[in-house]
């Protein structure tokens, strides 16, 4: 059992990785600041979130270090405690929780909010890769429902804060994960079928029990010209922003989507289109390349892991990353509805940065002790 | 370098990493393809959008014009008018801000919903305020200016509402102004909805140079609205400021000299046809239609059965009783009828078995023409036209202005009507009887004009002959539109016949004698209906079946040369009561008889439009500046607490 970090560790971790991560969250900082840059009048008013996100971003430097160094497989055992205690976590917040806007998401930690459902994140991660490292053929229903409902009670209990975004995030995490061990092919043939009726279900079953704001978004995404004009301003202004900046951008602090407030949550969940305005098309495909080599990087090193937990760890981190750059460039560009999703690296947010870099950590720690022999 | 120590079994599962590979490429590949998609392919739509976003063109209201009077009077003017305006996407909670302004202006709850919901259906952006409560009293102004802050979509907003400081005075010469109808707005260029456009009188006629430019600035703002930074692209044109001919003072003693009586005055320079007052009663406030008119006050105007929408002066067409013999004495003379020819009146005229009366029961005797005119025998007028046949008759009038626009510059002037063979055979599609040439020679009958008419032949007989253009505007140059066929001698004998009636013992307008002045004159009763043998007293007749009086005077002392007709709607006796009118007139324009109590010289006075309307109490002198300087009033920034929200919102998002 190997518990220290000796040299070799340190020499096969993915150094690459962390290069990548400091580049895109270098890139976020640079582009928050443009974010929080609002003209007004003849002068210019910028708003704090530059300095707390540095802040943040140090912490989770920290934080990543943290998790890189204390072995992974000590988080076996403890994984099944984790998710018992976020789930409660959740229950408490869901009946004891401070409404904050209509929402109950966070819990205020002095001076900073922690929301558990980014433990829960973790931890459905955790269990997840735990169970589907046992055994190596594909999937059977009886493995399957057990690990389907591991993420399905929190994914609940999130989306009744209500947190759409995250819920999702959550089944499609384990979903992913479940999709990289494989299925049995039964499974998939039924998994197809669902997503052929999937409309259906969702104009029956699950449109009635959204909240308002959230099927306008989603209908405004589907029939722009029905929807209300305040579900489809958003997603329309995104567009025009990013459009609008062309092959080249209209350069750094320039943009007028952003400067002018047009573009909405511009700091957080639409950080995109301020970076895509101001840094254009040639910005926007350097911006891709990175965050595809950064899932690259990840790849490898699930691909060079001998450790079959830490693969499929590996594999829930990978899929944390590529559903909330999918989603949320996705949403950025129109491609999809608007889903409170952020951009990893890119968007602003204290709990979502720390937790980017301690998934990183957590790859990190895999890559350090990829061929390090589990002795059982 | 891979150290295989693992057993096989820990292998990463193979379609696993297959699966990523593809996401991986996937998520590249799509992307990448939809940001080539939006910034290079629509990249320039969308740099447009962008533009558009940020840069709002409005527009910047151009001064209308100012119309004066002949002195400088100031007849229609502009004051800054203040409204309350609603933009329903900044308002969170429509009921209740409507509720709020229906407090605070009175304006029935019900009239604010109907108003929300039209301009709803029509369409009105949401970003663009609607007008809920019109001219708001200036003293609520100031007190709902700290209000409103309180209340996020509301705003006072300041437009320029035409104002007319006489009123009914001027009423029908001027017109109004209104919002234009969808079909104006097609019809003029710059003109949009919401603008307001002339609809009656000068404002109408001279539209297009009152207007002016509308100016464009091009503003830069920020999401909420907030604006940044302005370019002018261009300064607005005032509308060129209008002089007319009328003299203010004359046409108020003119309005009282009416008495209430429904009629016109026409007032004409004859020498180069300004005229310098034309007065219709009963009249009506144009300042009621700048607003937003109500419809009690548009069904009182509508269904008053003495039309005072209607220009009299210009519009109303009546038969013209006797001073037609102005012109059939003319026409006499053309004709070759010499002026001693004299005709024995016997009080009435038989034509087979019909029988024309003259007024005068007992008759006139021997009567030439000059008596013809002077004591108004109509037996004369009968024999001499009925020799003379009804062609000559219609060829003269016509000749002399009648049966044709005077070209006055007002909207809808009316030709009145010339009768003759060719006129009834295309209006009733029958032959000319005889009888109707004995109708027509004493202007009853078919025989239809306009008091303007009236005054432009009768400045003829004083001009040489010439038919001018009844001018409005100071500036222009008399225009000529015809001549009257009479020569110079026949002129001078109307116009003496004319002074005769008024100095003569026998003559009909002797009330109209001056001492220092020399007037001339021709009075005309106009029977409305045939009243068979007996002739009431005007007084035991029904309003409406009384006669039309007129007469047609001019009057010179020293160079000063005018001419006045009057018209009284069944007025009685032209003599009687048209003359009186004329009288007053005269007494202005030669003794300096000055109205009483003219209200507009009070305004340069005391500083104030009127005493009764602290909302109007505005110094002449004010109100000119805010004609002259329009600036475009620009309420507190009552966004902000809600731009505050909104940004509360973007960070916790």
């Amino acid at each position: 059992m190997t518990q220290g970090v000796e040299r070799r560790n340190l020499v096969s971790a993915n150094w690459v990785l962390v290069l990548l991560t400091l580049v895109l969250a270098a890139i976020g900082l640079l582009n928050l600041y443009s974010a929080s840059v609002v003209r007004l009048g003849e002068g210019t008013s910028v708003a704090a979130y530059f300095q707390k996100q540095c802040l943040w971003m140090i912490i989770g430097v920290f934080c990543m270090f943290f998790c890189m160094f204390l072995d992974y497989r000590r988080l076996i055992s403890s994984a099944e405690p984790m998710l018992v205690l976020s789930v409660l976590l959740l229950l408490l917040l869901l009946f004891f929780g401070p409404d904050m806007g209509g929402v109950k998401r966070w819990i205020p930690l002095g001076p900073v909010n922690f929301q558990p459902s980014e433990a829960v994140k973790i931890s459905v991660m955790l269990l997840g890769a735990k169970l589907l490292a046992k055994g190596k053929d594909p999937l059977t229903w009886r493995e399957f429902f057990p690990i389907l409902s591991v993420g399905f009670v929190p994914a609940v209990l999130v989306l009744k804060q209500p947190d759409l975004g995250t819920a999702i995030i959550i089944m499609f995490i384990l979903g992913g994960m479940m999709l990289y061990r494989g299925l049995k092919a039964q499974i998939i043939k039924v998994g197809v079928l669902v997503l052929i009726l999937s409309p259906l279900a969702v104009d029956k079953l699950i449109m009635p029990r959204l909240l308002d704001y959230q099927r306008a978004r989603i209908t405004g995404f589907l029939s722009p010209e029905k929807a209300p004009a305040k579900a489809v301003y958003q997603s329309d202004q995104s567009r025009i922003a990013i459009g609008s900046g062309k092959i080249w951008g209209k350069g750094y602090l320039e943009g007028t989507q952003s400067k002018l407030r047009f573009i909405p949550a511009r700091h957080t969940d639409f950080a995109l289109a301020v970076f895509g305005e101001e840094w254009g098309f040639t910005g926007c495909v350097a911006l891709m390349t990175l965050f595809c080599l950064f899932l690259l990087s990840i790849y490898t090193t699930i691909r060079e892991t001998k450790d079959r937990f830490g693969g499929m760890l590996g594999a829930g981190i990978f899929f944390y990353f590529f559903w909330q750059i999918l989603i949320n460039v996705g949403m950025v560009l129109g491609l999809m509805p608007v889903v409170g999703i952020p951009l990893p690296f890119i968007s602003y947010g204290g709990s979502s940065a720390v937790v980017n870099f301690c998934m990183v950590g957590l790859l990190l720690n895999i890559s350090m002790r990829r061929f390090v022999f589990r002795a059982a | 370098m891979q150290i295989n120590i693992e057993s096989e079994s820990s292998q990463p599962p193979k379609h696993g990493l297959i699966l990523l590979q593809v996401l991986m490429a996937l998520l590249f590949v799509v992307m990448v393809f939809r940001l080539w998609h939006l910034q290079i392919l629509q990249g320039e739509h969308n740099a447009q959008r962008a533009n558009a976003n940020r840069w709002r063109e409005q527009q910047i209201y151009a001064n209308r014009g100012l119309v004066l009077d002949a002195r400088g009077v100031i007849l229609a003017a502009n004051r800054p008018s203040y409204a309350v305006a609603l933009t329903s996407e900044d308002c969170p909670d429509i009921p209740s801000t409507l509720a709020k302004v229906s407090q605070w202006t009175g304006e029935p709850m019900s009239k604010l919903e109907r108003l929300y919901r039209q301009s709803r259906e029509e369409g009105l952006p949401k970003f663009s305020p609607l007008i809920l409560a019109h001219d708001i009293k200036f003293e609520q102004v100031a007190r709902l200016e700290s209000q409103v802050m309180n209340w996020p979509g509301l705003s006072i907003i300041a437009q320029q509402r035409r104002f007319y400081p006489q009123g009914d005075i001027f009423a029908h010469v001027l017109g109004y102004v209104a919002l234009a109808n969808a079909r104006e707005v097609e019809s003029y260029a710059g003109l949009y909805r919401g603008d307001s456009v002339g609809k009656q009188g000068i404002e109408l006629k001279l539209e297009n140079s009152l207007r002016g430019v509308k100016g464009r600035v091009v503003q830069e703002v920020d999401a909420l609205g907030r604006p940044l930074a302005r370019d002018s692209k261009a300064p607005p044109v005032g509308g060129r400021d209008v002089r007319l001919s009328l003299d203010a003072d004359l046409q108020l003693f003119a309005m009282r000299a009416m008495a209430g009586n429904a009629g016109s005055i026409v007032v004409m320079d004859p020498d180069t046809g300004r005229i310098l007052a034309l007065t219709t009663s009963p009249s009506y406030d144009n300042n009621l239609f700048t607003g937003r008119l109500s419809a009690k006050d548009w069904g009182r105007l509508r269904d008053d059965e003495r039309h005072p929408l209607q220009n009299r002066a210009i519009q109303s067409v009546y038969p013209p009783g006797s001073i037609w013999k102005l012109v059939m004495a003319a026409m006499f003379m053309r004709e070759g009828i010499g002026r001693d020819e004299t005709v024995t009146c016997t009080g009435e005229f038989r034509l087979g078995n019909r029988v024309f009366r003259c007024w005068r029961a007992g008759g006139h005797g021997r009567v030439n023409m000059l008596r013809s005119l002077v004591e108004s025998c109509d037996v004369y007028y009968y024999q001499m036209a009925d020799r003379l046949g009804i062609d000559k008759l219609t060829e003269f009038a016509a000749a002399a202005g009648f049966g044709r626009l005077t070209g006055i510059d007002l909207p809808s002037e009316k030709p009145g009507v010339v009768p003759g063979r060719e006129w009834k055979r295309r209006m009733r599609g029958e032959a000319w009887q005889r009888g109707e040439t004995i109708n027509a020679s004493i202007g009853q009958g078919y025989t239809l004009t306009t008091p303007v008419q009236m005054a432009v032949y009768v400045s003829s007989l004083l001009n040489g002959g010439r038919l001018l253009k009844p001018l409005l505007l100071e500036e222009e140059n008399p225009v000529e539109r015809g001549r009257v066929p009479s020569t110079e001698a026949e002129r001078i004998f109307l116009l003496k016949a004319m002074r005769e009636v008024v100095e003569n013992r026998q003559g009909t307008a002797r009330r109209l004698k001056m001492d220092d002045a020399v007037i001339g004159a021709k009075t005309g009763t106009a029977q409305v209906v045939a009243l068979g043998d007996t002739r009431l007293r005007t007084e035991d007749m029904l309003y409406q079946h009384r006669d039309h009086a007129w007469v047609a005077t001019w009057g010179m002392k020293g160079d000063k040369r005018y001419v006045v007709v009057v018209m009284l709607e069944h007025g009685g006796g032209g003599g009687a009561s048209a003359a009186p009118v004329a009288a007053a007139v005269y007494a202005y324009l030669f003794k300096n008889k000055k109205p009483e109590s003219v209200p507009w010289r009070n305004v340069a006075a005391s500083g104030y439009i009127t005493q009764s309307d602290p909302a109007e109490a505005r110094g002449l002198d004010e109100i000119i500046r805010a004609s002259k300087q329009w600036e475009p009033f620009v309420g507190p920034d009552h966004r902000s607490a809600e731009s505050a929200r909104r940004d509360k919102d973007d960070a916790g998002s």
